[in-house]
């Protein structure tokens, strides 16, 4: 792709790719997305309970309300042809069942934590872990939070050693773009698919 | 302060599935993913004759489809939910007028290559 002469851009085949945020409601989803998106979209969704779902299943149905969820939407222009969106997942439970389309094919995720309320967490790196997507776990920085060790918050969540965990500042686009380089990398080197000189160079940064 | 029927942030006063004709499923069941590439077939412009009756809505999309076009920049450049945004897509892929040049495939990674080229990317920011 990259190798064949492009004088015009309509000529490139565009590939995209998603990246999930999760975490729970008021983990800065919102923050990190609008940190480092070259746009700011508005992006909504009109879910229908599922007892609803069907053809035509809003005719008769006069009654039947739907309701607007907006979805935090991010875009990250990697060249071209490339191009990665963020897409935050919404944290309450009535709408999970978003998360499978969403999740359908994503690169990975970056789970956010709340110190405060780690627990609020935990659906999302269950969800993860039973699915097999890649994910990083990242604790925002609010100013207010206690801080704890990394270790600590390790043990409290639970984590598998493979699983990276990081400190972010999900309203730092420098903090989020390494929150998400880590995502990257986890996922290279979990696939043995990077070589081993540029895991080296990448794991001082 | 006197009440204000409808603001101008409070978005379509039409309900989001009329635009549809109700149909909140693609006509041929396949749904599209929110990441799924689409563009116009050559030659079909938002300003065509209207051989299969498009609404306002499918003009809208098929404007945004002049170039390579995700589902979601779609729904996000026409202000319409993902899932009507699905619905009016399939109707005009199903006419021929929009093709689908990448649907993600279930259960591939990207290669070595493309990795990469994420985290050249990404650093360069």
């Amino acid at each position: 792709m990259a190798s064949e002469p492009s004088d015009s851009t309509a000529s490139v085949e565009l590939t995209a790719h998603k990246i999930l945020i999760a975490g729970g409601f008021g983990a800065g989803k919102t923050t990190l997305v609008s940190a480092i998106s070259e746009v700011r979209p508005l992006l909504t969704e009109e879910p229908l309970s599922a007892a609803s779902v069907g053809r035509d299943n809003l005719r008769g149905l006069p009654n039947k309300t739907t309701t607007t969820v907006a979805l935090d939407f991010g875009r990250i222009t990697i060249s071209d042809s490339l191009v990665l969106y963020l897409f935050g997942v919404p944290g309450q439970e009535r709408f999970w069942f978003m998360w499978d389309e969403l999740a359908y094919g994503a690169l990975g995720a970056v789970v956010l934590a709340d110190v405060r309320r780690l627990d609020d967490c935990f659906p999302s790196v269950n969800y993860f872990e039973t699915r097999d997507i890649p994910f990083i776990v990242a604790v925002n920085c609010f100013d207010d939070a206690p801080r704890y060790d990394l270790a600590e918050i390790r043990l409290a969540l639970d984590l598998d050693p493979d699983v990276p965990l990081v400190l972010t500042d999900a309203r730092q686009q420098a903090s989020v773009k390494n929150t998400l380089i880590r995502l990257v990398e986890s996922i290279a080197a979990a696939d043995g698919t990077l070589p081993a000189s540029t895991r080296a160079l990448t794991a001082g940064r | 302060m006197p009440e204000q029927w409808v603001r101008r942030d409070s978005g379509p006063v039409v309900r989001p599935y009329a635009v549809t004709g109700g149909r909140t499923e693609p006509v041929d069941g396949e749904v599209l993913d929110v990441i799924a590439v689409v563009v116009a077939m050559p030659g079909v412009g938002s300003d065509d004759d209207d051989p299969q009756r498009r609404t306002p809505e499918h003009s809208r999309i098929l404007a945004l489809c002049q170039r390579q076009a995700t589902v979601a920049d779609i729904a996000a450049g026409t202000r319409l939910p993902l899932g009507v945004v699905r619905v009016l897509l399939s109707d005009l892929i199903l006419s021929g007028a929009v093709t689908v040049l990448r649907q993600r495939p279930a259960g591939t990674r990207p290669g070595n290559d493309v990795l990469q080229e994420i985290l050249n990317g990404l650093r360069a920011l």
